[in-house]
């Protein structure tokens, strides 16, 4: 494995999540953006277009308009069908625009095996997708999958990590560290403490150890 | 098993030659592995910048029901 880093794309259409991880630390204190409304963003201008920053979330530089972007969920959502069908396993899958970026849920029985542990497998079939959704467009993509609700769980599970955290540093003054997370794990953590007065957070360290520390402001 | 055409699948929806694509699955004393072979201006894409995309395409076939079966990407169609 190379080092991720601050790099671009690969031709072929790469991934976002490592660079997100890269671009996090320089812009963790400043992304409230996620999914969720864009919001407040990340300083400016590190996401090439179309990039997918977990964390470091950039606005809007995907050209793409809303067509475009549903167009990219539909690609993806054909190509994890597609899976489905191979694999014959039962899930409904929708195709949907949230927030400026392109998703695709499935949900249905026993999709177990399409999360992973700790979403590993979800994470691989995301960055396939978004190959495939690069291959047909010849654009990056931001889209996002989540099975089973995974994503949604995981999300606020980290939400009370954060919260945790955040009482523990605010109660003792002292920076705290988490333990090593994805990049859509750490997003999820920094979403929680960049909206809460008083601390600030980054990560530190390589894939797939980086983790967030949390420190007073 | 499915996992020969799941991993069809899979590379076939991102490679620029999707009817170049073999999937072999080859059962060895060593045990099994499956080779992937692709046109070779494929062959980049698939494998991705640092071995990105082999690994999720491993990640994924491990977890689809291929623990133990290896994921070659042969370099030269």
């Amino acid at each position: 494995m190379t080092v991720p880093s601050v790099e671009d794309p690969p031709p072929g259409g790469a991934d976002p999540a490592e660079r997100d991880a890269a671009a996090a630390g320089s812009t963790a204190s400043g992304d409230t953006a996620d999914e969720g409304p864009a919001s407040a963003d990340a300083p400016a201008g590190e996401a090439a277009p179309g990039e997918a920053p977990e964390e470091a979330e950039a606005p809007d530089q995907d050209a793409a308009d809303p067509e475009e972007l549903f167009q990219q969920s539909e690609i993806a959502a054909d190509y994890v069908e597609g899976l489905l069908d191979v694999l014959d396993m039962d899930g409904d899958i929708d195709e949907l625009v949230s927030n400026g970026r392109p998703m695709v849920e499935v949900v249905g029985g026993d999709l177990q095996s399409l999360v992973g542990q700790r979403g590993a497998t979800l994470e691989a079939i995301q960055e396939l997708a978004r190959l495939a959704v690069f291959r047909q467009t010849g654009y990056p993509s931001r889209l996002l999958l989540d099975v089973g609700g995974y994503r949604t769980t995981r999300r606020n599970e980290l939400a009370a990590v954060a919260r945790n955290a955040i009482e523990r540093v605010k109660e003792h003054g002292q920076p705290v560290r988490l333990d090593p997370m994805s990049a859509f794990e750490r997003k999820c953590v920094h979403d929680v403490i960049n909206a809460t007065e008083g601390v600030v957070s980054e990560s530190e360290g390589e894939e797939p150890n980086r983790r967030i520390m949390v420190r007073p402001e | 098993m499915a996992l020969k055409p799941a991993l069809e699948h899979l590379v076939k929806g991102i490679v620029d030659h999707p009817d170049d694509v073999r999937v072999r699955l080859v059962d060895s004393r060593r045990g099994k592995r499956m080779e992937v072979r692709v046109h070779p201006d494929d062959l980049g894409t698939v494998i991705g910048r640092g071995g990105r995309t082999a690994k999720a395409l491993r990640q994924v076939v491990t977890s689809i029901g291929g623990r133990g079966v290896r994921v070659d990407i042969i370099d030269a169609y």
